[in-house]
């Protein structure tokens, strides 16, 4: 399908797409949905699925293995007990 | 002082000057919107990012320049607007602002850890106000394979 700015076309009975306008690489779009169509980019889509998956819980030993990949360095075999909040990133933080 | 029961380092004291704020929350936890930051010395780079509404909730993060070097963030007017940062220029990374990729630890093939450097979290360091930035156009992917570090030696 090819459209010029100030066409549309339709999908289904109810969402409209216009090209309002075409500047370069970017594209304009006009869109009529009805409400309960949830219009998002798809990166956004996207990064949504993705948090749901990265929040899900880890074991601490996954975490351990994880830093180790990163660092490649011996790792020490004190468990996960002690934390830092990081009040700045980039300073020293308080030991708790 | 307040305290908190987190995902992964059990009961925590914090302070209010520790908060980190989300105005929009993240997509898919558009409600969760104050964080504490976390670290942990002997899983370091590793990052932290705890809802303080969610104990169950905690992101793993790392650093974006650990996981690309060379990766450039570019936010928008709006973006900037929303991390209370000056218009007109980008903020440097590790001075205006942190910079962090959420990891997913299974997403990879075969099961490797990626890291999603399309949206990385954005925070305003002297603010306390964070996003997560989607990087519209960039290139970067979602699921880019967390690196393998270079052998250190030990104790270093």
């Amino acid at each position: 399908m090819k459209r010029r700015a100030g066409e549309s076309f339709t999908i289904g009975d109810q969402i409209e797409i216009e090209v309002l306008e075409v500047a370069g690489t970017r594209v304009k779009l006009g869109i009529v949905a009805p409400d309960s169509v949830a219009i998002v980019r798809k990166e956004a889509r996207v990064t949504r699925e993705e948090n749901i998956t990265a929040a899900q819980p880890v074991a601490p030993d996954a975490l351990t293995a994880l830093a180790h990949r990163v660092l490649r360095r011996p790792l020490s075999t004190q468990g996960v007990t002690r934390c830092q909040i990081h009040d700045t990133p980039g300073s020293s933080g308080t030991e708790k | 002082m307040p305290q908190i029961r987190t995902a992964y380092f059990g009961e925590l004291d914090y302070t209010d000057g520790t908060v980190f704020h989300f105005p929009y929350g993240l997509p898919g936890f558009e409600h969760e919107q104050a964080f504490l930051f976390l670290k942990q010395p002997h899983i370091e780079p590793l990052l932290f990012l705890q809802s303080l509404g969610n104990s169950r909730l905690c992101f793993i993060l790392l650093p974006i320049l650990v996981v690309d070097p060379d990766y450039v963030v570019n936010l928008d007017a709006e973006d900037l607007a929303a991390l209370h940062l000056p218009p007109g220029r980008q903020p440097r990374i590790g001075e205006d602002i942190l910079c962090a990729a959420i990891v997913n630890t299974g997403a990879g093939q075969d099961g490797e850890a990626t890291a999603n450097l399309m949206a990385p979290v954005v925070v305003n360091l002297k603010e306390q106000i964070g996003m997560q930035a989607i990087q519209t156009g960039s290139g970067y992917s979602h699921r880019h394979p967390v690196p393998v570090g270079r052998e250190v030696a030990p104790c270093s």
